[in-house]
């Protein structure tokens, strides 16, 4: 596919980065401690130096199909069949961590600043604001994350200096958490967390050259994981285990602790703005791929018409589940155990047999 | 402009409007609507579970000055005492007298009394810490007593804002070393840690009406084999003292989990603050060994932080404690010239050997007496194990009643204050040296 289109490799890192990381305004920190106790920070490592090698597999297999996204690939593997399976697999995929992702931000909106506010009135605005995110189109998206991003990076480790009073170092040990297992076997599906990399073969065409595809994965992987380790290194240092497993909103918990003297305290107002423009700029990011592949997938030409659509289904959806322990135990208990399937193995499995089938076709041509 | 550009423009000028506009709605509250808790005490109730007090400012009269909590005329805080089945079910009976709709965001202090902290206290911790309203940096004090009469016997005379009053008391550890900054955030990761306990201010009502009423039956400094008490051998409600102020703090309440099992004085704490290397500064009063009835003063502080070694020898934990002070002499009493090159060791070793014999014996009360990790020992214990499992298996709580302490103090004198040298003093009878 050739599209008109194209930003940088700064612009793609931004919003590959926000993709990555919004979970760290969430419950990642607490996730990775209910995974290895206090060496959550280590299995983060761990994950991201997989991921790292992954991307390395993939974006060698990529290279053959410069140019093309996802879709082009599996349509040029088994034609209009293929785009559509591949399209509906990738679209369930973003309709339900939409859905996920926005009942949690309007779950914690509700906890933090407005509890007496109904759920639905919290999910009216960010919903306004994926609309007028994603009728703004990719450009605008990551032109607005070039911008946003430098500020959110300096406003978030401020936060996480801001606590740096409260550190003690014996709440890293035992340095293996809960085992060494939990870490480097139980731990290998939770690249999941790592499963917006799909994205990336989605904005491949956006990025024009290979060699940008490749350094904006790299790039981004390890910026993300860099901010990941750190917040869970941070909020580690700051709430030993077990008393880690309690927090809601760990990073949120660590911004309430500032406090240096009687007038420079209450800071986490700077968590709560930081938050929002996250959530904006991931749920707008997310809700324009959404329509974006539903469009390329059934190859119609317009996808505005399809962004006041596709936001009901996701609120609507986003509301089934009864509760906050529900939407949590739904994204940590089956998403996060299963999605590295679709981002990692199927984008790899499709790129395997298009080669496969290319080899075939020249020997046959 | 196109009419579509326009439509667009349009469009996003009414969301922006509404987002900025709309989105306090359902949760306005004016400020001037909220009635703001300072102070919460808790205390075991007649008629029910608890009997709470509330701490409540009147902002207007903070505003214009007026004086503080148990005084007449315009109060700067209102109290009001209720028994109630549980905090939160009071705070919802006391919005149903007060005009102004109660808010804990500006907590400063729960106060929980002696009775009720012995019974222990993880429920209403764990109430506390859940409430968004309420920040885990508000301080925890266990009040000899009853917490609604230490509440009512505050009186913030040097301070306006009683809010303020509260954060500078609490926090004045930090140059006196008699209590120790006890916030619920740590009071909630104490409980739940394997590896330390948690400790408590103590606060009080003084009990002295006059001076002439003062004793020392409630001072520790018979257990200490002294003569006379040093200034840290109280605890709160004991300090010979009057004035307008009535209540005090001093000392720390133990815990055992979310337990209180014991009490240390202020002079203990400084102990524990040394231990843990959470002060500023502090002065240290200690006896002259030349001249006896003579005292020394010196301004302590951390030379480097303390470092501890543990080892378990026949299943019981040896803790190795090397402790680096420096100070600066205050006030020598005798006169004798302590500045002298020659004479400073004297002075130095005179602190070691008098902080070693005091700081051993707090030790071994927290581990024998009280059974309580309190200087969080087991955090350096658990980085000689592996994982998780095999430090739950060990269970440091229950092996640190046998430690054993090998205290070793450092103590250097850096600077003399003003006089570098003592000079004696010219009488009638002639040049009279320093004793």
């Amino acid at each position: 596919m050739k599209s008109k289109i194209a930003f940088g490799v700064w612009e793609a890192v931004t919003i590959m980065v926000i993709l990555f990381c919004t979970q760290v305004f969430l419950d990642f920190p607490r996730t990775m401690v209910e995974n290895a106790g206090n060496a959550g920070w280590i299995l983060v490592i761990y994950v991201t130096i997989i991921v790292l090698l992954l991307f390395a597999i993939m974006s060698k297999l990529y290279s053959r199909f410069e140019g093309m996204d996802i879709l082009d690939i599996s349509e040029y593997l088994a034609g209009n069949v293929g785009r559509i399976i591949a399209g509906m697999v990738f679209l369930v995929y973003f309709v339900f961590i939409l859905s996920v992702v926005l009942r949690e931000y309007a779950e914690n909106v509700k906890t933090v600043s407005l509890p007496t506010t109904p759920i639905v009135y919290i999910m009216c605005f960010f919903a306004i604001s994926m609309i007028v995110g994603a009728y703004a189109g990719i450009e605008a998206l990551v032109r607005t994350s070039a911008v946003s991003v430098p500020v959110i990076i300096v406003a978030y480790i401020s936060i996480l200096l801001g606590v740096s009073q409260y550190f003690d170092i014996t709440n890293l040990f035992p340095i293996l958490g809960t085992g060494a297992k939990d870490i480097f076997i139980n731990g290998i599906p939770k690249i999941s967390f790592f499963s917006a990399i799909s994205v990336l073969f989605f904005i491949a065409p956006f990025v024009k050259t290979y060699k940008n595809f490749k350094s904006v994965g790299y790039i981004s992987i390890i910026i993300a994981g860099i901010g990941l380790t750190l917040s869970s290194l941070v909020y580690m240092l700051v709430f030993p285990y077990p008393a880690s497993l309690e927090n809601v909103l760990p990073l949120y918990t660590l911004a309430r602790l500032i406090n240096y003297g009687r007038f420079f305290q209450r800071i986490e107002t700077i968590f709560v703005v930081i938050w929002d423009t996250v959530a904006m700029l991931y749920l707008s990011t997310v809700l324009f791929l959404t329509v974006y592949v539903f469009k390329k997938t059934f190859k119609l030409v317009y996808y505005k018409p399809l962004i006041i659509p596709f936001t009901l289904i996701i609120v609507t959806v986003s509301l089934i589940p009864q509760s906050y322990m529900s939407v949590v135990e739904l994204e940590n208990r089956y998403f996060r155990r299963i999605i590295w399937t679709v981002s990692f193995a199927f984008i790899t499995l499709i790129m395997l047999a298009a080669i496969l089938f290319k080899k075939r076709r020249k020997r046959r041509s | 402009m196109g009419k579509g550009s326009f439509r667009i423009f349009c469009l996003v000028l009414i969301s922006a409007l509404m987002l900025i506009m709309f989105t306090g709605c359902f949760d306005r509250r004016e400020v001037d609507d909220l009635a703001y808790v300072i102070a919460i005490g808790l205390d075991k109730g007649k008629t029910n579970f608890l009997k709470m007090t509330l701490q409540i400012a009147v902002p207007l009269a903070v505003g214009s000055g007026n004086e503080g909590g148990g005084g007449n005329g315009n109060k700067s805080v209102i109290l009001t005492t209720i028994e109630t089945p549980s905090i939160f079910s009071g705070l919802n009976m006391a919005n149903n007298y007060l005009s102004k709709e109660i808010n804990l965001s500006h907590a400063k202090v729960v106060v929980f009394s002696e009775e009720l902290a012995r019974e222990g206290i993880q429920k209403y911790i764990n109430a506390l810490k859940r409430f968004r309203e309420v920040r885990g940096n508000t301080y925890i004090v266990v009040s000899r007593g009853s917490a609604e009469e230490y509440l009512r016997s505050i009186k913030p005379l040097l301070e306006v804002n009683p809010a303020k009053f509260f954060e500078m008391n609490l926090s004045s550890y930090r140059y006196t070393s008699f209590t120790a900054g006890s916030k619920l955030l740590d009071f909630q990761l104490q409980q739940t840690s394997s590896g330390s306990q948690p400790v408590v201010t103590l606060a009080s009502t003084g009990k002295f009406e006059s001076s002439d009423e003062f004793n020392l039956e409630g001072s520790t400094y018979k257990e200490k084999d002294r003569s006379i008490p040093l200034e840290g051998d109280f605890m709160a409600g004991n300090i010979p003292r009057v004035g307008d102020l009535k209540s005090e703090i001093m000392g720390i309440a133990v815990f055992d989990g979310a337990k209180m099992v014991g009490e240390l004085d202020g002079g203990e704490v400084t102990y524990y603050l040394i231990v843990n290397g959470s002060f500023d500064n502090f002065y240290f009063t200690f006896a002259d060994p030349l001249h006896e009835g003579d005292y020394i003063l010196v301004s302590i502080y951390t030379g480097r932080p303390p470092l501890s070694k543990m080892n378990m020898v026949e299943d019981k934990p040896v803790i190795d404690l090397d402790i680096k002070l420096e100070g600066d002499i205050i006030s020598i009493q005798s006169g004798e010239n302590y500045e002298d090159i020659n004479k400073l060791p004297i002075l130095e070793k005179t602190v070691e050997e008098f902080m070693k014999k005091e700081m051993e014996r707090f030790l071994y009360k927290t581990s024998r007496e009280f059974k309580s990790d309190i200087c969080g020992f087991g955090k350096q214990m658990k980085k000689k194990f592996i994982d998780w499992n095999e430090w739950e298996k060990f269970n440091w709580l229950s092996k640190y009643k046998d430690a054993e302490f090998n205290v070793n103090i450092d103590f250097k004198v850096r600077r003399p204050g003003l006089i570098v040298r003592s000079t004696p003093v010219y009488t009638s009878e002639g040049k009279v040296a320093p004793k």
